[in-house]
């Protein structure tokens, strides 16, 4: 409804009520995402972070509430579909496809972009060679931005966890998506590979594309967020600016426990 | 470094040609005899291997398909149709019944799923036997004429030889090409992570519909080609065993690699030939449960001491034999 006055929104979710048996895991809770812009979203284990990706993405359809993406009500619809309108997202534990290589798992990020369907790819159709080209070329740009262009024929399981979570990086950005949203992208990583993401998503913020970001590591959060939002056992309890989300009372008592 | 896998590997002409020559350098008609076998089951658990282990579709009814396939085209034939008619007929049937039958039963999961689609292979079996008007009943369905396409008719093993490993590296070609398209890694996305395969935007439940919808039509296909050749079905020759059959060549030649369910095919055929052939000299009695049992134990023993079948286990040879050569070659 206020699409027309603020179209600068690119996500909007209103009242978003989500819960598994008697456990709320998302209460109310309410914000927007401005196109282009870094958000993160913290909070303590359990406080219904990876839910709301979940419920955002169409994993799980929410209770009640609105999700306003670009416009459009996506509250409620299929995973598919959801990232067919061009939402990309990684998995906290990586969800790679064991059984693909590097370039291959990367190759499926192209899904939403591509049409050939059972027949023409089993024929192997000239459309079909032609549209699986540009996968292989599309997908090998995605590798060479996230810095993994000599792993491509790699199998997954040759590879350490940092560059796997760039492999899911990759992945994502062959959707093209207008919003990726990385769940704890540096979570568990050693010092070096989080600084190459840190400069992944400085490279991604210089490319327009705008990004939600769950995650544990404070430094990493503080530095990269225009926007900060705390959640805490499925309610919002804070949303800011970095430095006045860290010196909130609230957030303080509720996730910090002291000041950091 | 990049690998085309797409069009036609050389592997795979080299292979045409070794099967185009074979009767022709063994004309014997009983090797050719069961080597049109091996070209049957070998495209049949092909299809199989496919939805069992890449799409993860674990279902039992192949056979169903098969059967359907063989006897509307014996049913059809045998009432004046044209056999190339009979086969589209029956090929239009069979998709028709498949999505019918796939769109509730693909809700369901591994051992639900075998299940339910167990009892669609007996009720078929079932359905066939009984409704003797149409089918011959369990005596089965005789009268089918020879195939003929317009003044051409196949006769004797031969011609039905080529047919058959037509069909077979036909089919063998097509899914090389569908397992390297979008569509093929897509499908093998299911058993790795259903939650990432839906967040890159495949509608999963649609494409298990239509791989099992596929392979049900060339299982039908299979089945056409069959029934010209023997002239004769029987609703038995469509159930549990070749249920197990098909299950046996997977595991034995290996789902994984495509050629796979060809090798476990050659193997199995062979292999009971011989059994049948010795064995049956050293026996009182040469029964099926002979078969059987030997079958059983070679299943154990591969699945403990070769997981991946031979397929597999030659793909692992290869790669050690590829890491000895690097180390050789860093020396």
């Amino acid at each position: 409804m206020n699409d027309s006055q603020d179209s600068n929104v690119l996500l909007n979710a209103e009242d978003v009520n989500k819960h598994f048996g008697g456990i709320q895991a998302l209460n109310r809770v309410s914000f927007s995402l401005e196109r282009g812009s870094i958000t993160s979203l913290i909070g303590p284990n359990g406080a219904g972070k990876t839910t709301f990706i979940n419920v955002v993405t169409g994993i799980h359809p929410p209770d009640s509430g609105e999700i306003r993406f670009a416009g459009e009500d996506i509250a409620g619809m299929q995973a598919h579909i959801v990232a067919s309108k061009g939402i990309g997202r990684t998995f906290q534990l990586v969800e790679l496809f064991g059984s693909l290589t590097v370039l291959e798992n990367t190759m499926v990020g192209c899904h939403t972009r591509t049409r050939s369907g059972m027949l023409s790819c089993g024929f192997s159709l000239p459309k079909a060679r032609k549209e699986e080209r540009e996968i292989r070329d599309a997908a090998m740009e995605s590798l060479q931005v996230v810095g993994l262009g000599s792993r491509a024929h790699d199998p997954i399981s040759k590879l350490p966890l940092g560059e796997r979570k760039l492999v899911g990086v990759a992945r994502a950005l062959s959707m093209r998506p207008k919003l990726l949203m990385l769940d704890e992208p540096v979570g568990g990583l050693a010092a070096h590979e989080t600084k190459k993401l840190v400069d992944l998503i400085d490279t991604l913020r210089g490319r327009g594309l705008t990004l939600f970001i769950v995650e544990h590591n404070m430094p990493f959060v503080m530095s990269l967020s225009e926007k900060v939002i705390v959640l805490d056992e499925g309610t919002k309890i804070a949303e800011g600016l970095p430095e006045a989300v860290r010196t909130n009372e609230v957030v303080i008592k509720a996730y910090l426990g002291e000041e950091i | 470094m990049m690998r085309q896998k797409t069009g036609i590997p050389i592997r795979m002409i080299l292979f045409a040609l070794v099967i185009f020559l074979f009767p022709f350098l063994i004309p014997s008609p009983y090797i050719i005899g069961v080597m049109c076998f091996v070209a049957i089951y070998g495209a049949l658990s092909l299809g199989k291997a496919v939805l069992m282990e890449h799409a993860g579709v674990f279902s039992l009814a192949h056979p169903a398909w098969f059967g359907i396939g063989a006897y509307v085209t014996g049913m059809a034939t045998v009432r004046g149709i044209p056999p190339v008619l009979a086969i589209l007929i029956a090929a239009g049937f069979v998709a028709l019944l498949a999505y019918m039958m796939g769109a509730p039963l693909l809700r369901l999961k591994e051992y639900y799923l075998a299940n339910a689609t167990f009892c669609l292979l007996i009720i078929v079996e079932i359905v066939l036997g009984n409704m003797g008007s149409l089918t011959g009943g369990h005596q089965g369905l005789i009268g089918i004429p020879p195939f003929s396409v317009g003044p051409l008719t196949l006769k004797g093993d031969r011609h039905f030889y080529f047919l058959f490993w037509g069909l077979c590296l036909g089919t063998l070609w097509f899914f090389n090409n569908l397992l390297n398209s979008r569509v093929g890694r897509a499908l093998k996305t299911f058993n790795d992570s259903e939650a990432a395969s839906m967040s890159m935007g495949i509608n999963i439940p649609q494409y298990k519909l239509k791989i099992f919808v596929i392979t049900s039509v060339m299982a039908s296909l299979a089945g056409s080609l069959l029934c010209f050749w023997l002239r004769f079905i029987q609703p038995s020759m469509f159930s549990i065993p070749l249920m197990v059959e098909l299950i046996t060549i997977v595991i034995v030649g290996g789902g994984e690699v495509l050629y796979g369910p060809l090798l476990g095919s050659f193997v199995v055929m062979w292999v009971r030939e011989l059994i049948h052939a010795y064995l049956g000299k050293v026996l009182p009695v040469m029964t099926a449960e002979v078969d059987a049992l030997f079958f059983g134990v070679v299943i154990v023993l591969i699945l403990i001491f070769m997981p991946g079948g031979l397929a597999g286990w030659f793909e692992q040879l290869i790669r050690i034999g590829w890491r000895v050569r690097e180390r050789f070659a860093r020396l």
